[in-house]
């Protein structure tokens, strides 16, 4: 049996879960610790869940208690070693628009932001998801202007990462 | 074109790429248990609380300590009892505020404060517990060095054959070390534990002070 709330939940979580594979996308770096988070993730949204007054969009609401899990609550297990069998998997990408240059360079681009810190990470994350400075500093909880410049460090840490 | 945008250009591109969890899955999800870190600081800590709980409560209807309670009259049992439980309601209140403070849809940095408090209250009570105990025992070696007609007696022949000051130094030592070795070993098992539990939440922490430095 499960209640009317559960139901709800579990509906819109269904419908919006590409944002939470989207934060283990950046956060883990193979198959079962990605599971592992999203598992994590679902619980503490569930925790969270009679809270949540609707009032703000499930996916924002979503999206704070997603990166705090990640960054915060989350306890990383062994490193799992099916790393690029699992990149490959997420890359499928149709024969017609296949680029192999271009297609690793993206793949060295990600690998390089797996080296990065974890709040450097949800910098990018929220760069990626195309959210406003205000949001992002609203969310991490500093100020925009150093939400800025960090993110600026980080383009440059990138850089040297990817040209050494 | 600039490294993170090429990365967001493919980024927004794969939206949809990710294997779907079907609904059937999340239920069963809803239903497993979380390995938070915010749930086993709170564990570890009523682990605790209930420990020194228990440790008073031994202590207090112990028979074999009953002859620690000769030394102290009625109102100083009393007096030490009132304060022991003192200590730990105020620290279990101030415990129980700063949990329930703890929400996830708080702002990132603030979660991590407000995890961080909450640890550091029961390391307060820790260090405030183990303060009062050491000071308890070092009364109660006092008072069994000055009252105890065993004591007395080892004292009374040690003087006699003029090694007074050198027994009174080993019994002494001993105690220090004794009382030493029983708050290090205590305070390195809490290091280790929290240690292990709090390493990565503090670097994040850190990273994101260092940021709006």
């Amino acid at each position: 049996m499960s209640s009317e709330l559960e139901r709800s939940f579990v509906k819109q979580l269904q419908e919006n879960q590409n944002l939470i594979h989207k934060i283990c996308r950046i956060y883990t770096d193979g198959e079962d610790a990605h599971k592992d988070l999203f598992q994590e993730i679902t619980i503490q949204l569930w925790k969270a869940f009679p809270q949540f007054r609707g009032d703000s969009k499930f996916t924002t609401w979503a999206y704070r208690v997603g990166l705090n899990t990640a960054i915060t609550l989350y306890r990383k297990k062994t490193k799992s070693i099916n790393t690029i069998e699992f990149d490959n998997k997420l890359h499928k990408i149709d024969q017609d628009e296949y680029n192999y240059e271009e297609e690793e360079h993206i793949k060295l681009l990600y690998q390089a932001v797996q080296q990065l810190n974890d709040i450097e990470k949800a910098l990018v994350f929220m760069y990626l998801e195309d959210k406003d400075y205000t949001e992002i500093a609203e969310t991490l909880g500093i100020s925009e202007v150093n939400a800025r410049v960090k993110m600026n460090r980080i383009k440059g840490k990138l850089k040297t990462i990817l040209n050494p | 074109m600039e490294e993170l945008d090429l990365l967001k250009k493919d980024w927004q591109k794969n939206e949809n790429k990710f294997p779907r969890v079907s609904e059937k899955e999340i239920y069963a999800m809803l239903h497993k248990n979380s390995t938070s870190v915010v749930k086993w600081i709170f564990l570890i800590s009523i682990l605790e609380f209930a420990f020194f709980l228990g440790l008073t409560l031994l202590l207090n209807d112990n028979t074999s300590t009953s002859s620690i309670e000769e030394y102290f009259n009625d109102y100083m049992v009393t007096g030490i009892t009132v304060i022991d439980y003192g200590i730990m309601i105020y620290f279990f209140c101030l415990f129980y505020i700063n949990y329930k403070k703890i929400t996830t849809t708080d702002k990132v940095q603030n979660l991590m404060a407000n995890i961080l408090k909450t640890r550091k209250t029961v390391s307060n009570y820790i260090f405030v517990k183990i303060t009062f105990i050491v000071i308890l025992l070092v009364a109660i070696f006092i008072l069994y060095f000055n009252n105890e007609p065993e004591m007395i007696n080892t004292l009374q022949l040690a003087e006699a054959k003029g090694r007074f000051f050198i027994v009174c130094i080993v019994y002494f030592a001993a105690v220090a070390v004794s009382i030493a070795v029983f708050a290090g070993l205590l305070w390195l098992f809490y290091r280790l534990l929290y240690g292990l539990l709090l390493k990565r939440l503090k670097k994040n922490y850190n990273e994101l002070k260092k940021i709006d430095f």
